[in-house]
């Protein structure tokens, strides 16, 4: 076997164990990862939070920024995509309806109308 | 002539084919995770979080699914977490709401604890709200994905004396639960407070000079999430009884500045106290120190 083919042999090995460290024995750690990142059914009960808090507040403003971290295209969006979610998952009617409220709501609400409204 | 040359180039070799690899794998191509829990969120998300929980608890009233809403962030202590974040709201001028609601939360799902100064009566001890549930699961729907966090869609909790852990159960906490009996972590309505004690307290254990409050309902049990407002020349500040669950459900505390005087009422009504000012306590060797005011507020 040529020197250059073992030397590339080597390089192989080398790499090899280099991924192989890297993603599997001490791979990059997200300990401080943000709300964006959670996994969808963490989202979906995140949303069903906000719904369910904003049952009782009313408050929209209150839920389009807590709906805001979770990075969506839109506070819609996000809503949106949980009761999908929940109805395919086969979440219990109240749940999916009180998300429905929400999303509801969310239709109507136009911020910068309110916001300058007297 | 031949060179000779030792195995020294394959060490290079490997050396570089390493570098190569974590280069990629740490830099280019890193591990991604992009389906993350809870648990790995940084603690100002945590924050918003279980900020979350707490309202959302406000509003259905579900203690289970509170609990294992919780158990997701996989904090240490959950009540003191909560406990402390609510303070700490309160300390940074935040949302009072969100701050009673993380108290009243902390308040139902701790432990019942002694209070600085028992009732004569005391109230019945309320069923603990831990341990006492099973979540009996209907698997309908794998919720796939990550092996650690295989939970269930929908489960259908019934009580059971014997319990596992809620969260065990669920990532979507959907179910019909059976309605608890739980501590009621809410002011008793009815009748405002009324100002039943009003003393100086000197006790060199005190750190710092202290308005105590202690609020009690008429049977004589202690009565969390009172919202207490404090004011001074200079401003304003609110508290509530319960944050601090270890010294009592009734409990609350301010610390007051030396030479200041002070204005307390309770947000729901009742005479103001005015003129609480630190008192000032001798020790027997002569040595001084501030002491505290008591107050204890009474519904008759």
């Amino acid at each position: 076997m040529s020197r250059w083919l073992r030397f590339a042999l080597a390089i192989t090995l080398g790499i090899i164990s280099g991924l192989v460290y890297g993603w599997r024995v001490n791979p990059v750690k997200y300990v401080e990862t943000t709300l964006d990142s959670l996994r969808v059914d963490y989202k979906t009960d995140y949303v069903l939070m906000v719904a369910e808090a904003y049952s009782a507040e009313a408050n929209l403003d209150t839920a389009v920024r807590r709906l805001a971290l979770l990075g969506g295209d839109t506070p819609q969006e996000s809503v949106n995509q949980a009761i999908l979610f929940a109805e395919r998952q086969g979440y219990t009617d109240a749940d999916v309806n009180t998300m429905r409220k929400l999303l509801g709501d969310l239709q109507l609400y136009h911020p910068a109308v309110e916001g300058t409204a007297p | 002539m031949r060179e000779t040359r030792g195995p020294w180039y394959l060490l290079t070799g490997l050396a570089l084919g390493a570098l190569l690899g974590l280069g990629y794998a740490w830099l280019l191509q890193p591990v991604r995770y992009t389906d993350t829990t809870p648990a790995s969120l940084r603690a100002d998300f945590k924050d918003r979080y279980r900020a979350l929980i707490a309202s959302a608890y406000q509003a259905n009233d579900n203690l289970v699914r509170a609990k294992a809403r919780l158990a997701l962030l996989e904090d240490p202590d959950v009540y003191r977490a909560l406990a402390e974040q609510a303070q700490r709201t309160l300390a940074g001028g935040g949302d009072l709401e969100e701050a009673r609601a993380l108290g009243l939360l902390a308040v139902a799902l701790g432990p019942a604890p002694p209070t600085l100064a028992p009732s004569p009566s005391g109230s019945p001890a309320a069923p603990s709200p831990t341990g006492d549930i099973t979540a009996t699961q209907t698997v309908t729907a794998p919720l796939s994905l990550n092996p650690a966090a295989s939970l269930t869609l929908a489960t259908t909790p019934v009580a059971s004396p014997d319990q596992t852990s809620p969260a065990a159960a669920l990532v979507t906490p959907l179910p019909t639960f059976t309605p608890l009996p739980t501590r009621t972590p809410t002011p008793t309505p009815g009748a405002p407070f009324v100002l039943r004690i009003q003393e100086q307290i000197c006790d060199p254990d005190l750190e710092e000079a202290l308005i105590q409050v202690q609020a009690f309902d008429a049977s004589g049990g202690p009565v969390p999430g009172v919202e207490v407002i404090v004011s001074w020349e200079a401003g304003e500040d609110h508290f509530f009884t319960g944050l601090k669950p270890e010294l009592g459900l009734g409990y609350a505390d301010f610390s007051m500045a030396p030479l200041t005087s002070y204005t307390l009422r309770l947000a729901k009504g009742g005479q103001p106290i005015a003129g609480l000012t630190a008192p000032e306590c001798e020790m027997e060797g002569g040595e001084r120190y501030w002491g505290a005011w008591l107050l204890v507020f009474e519904q008759p």
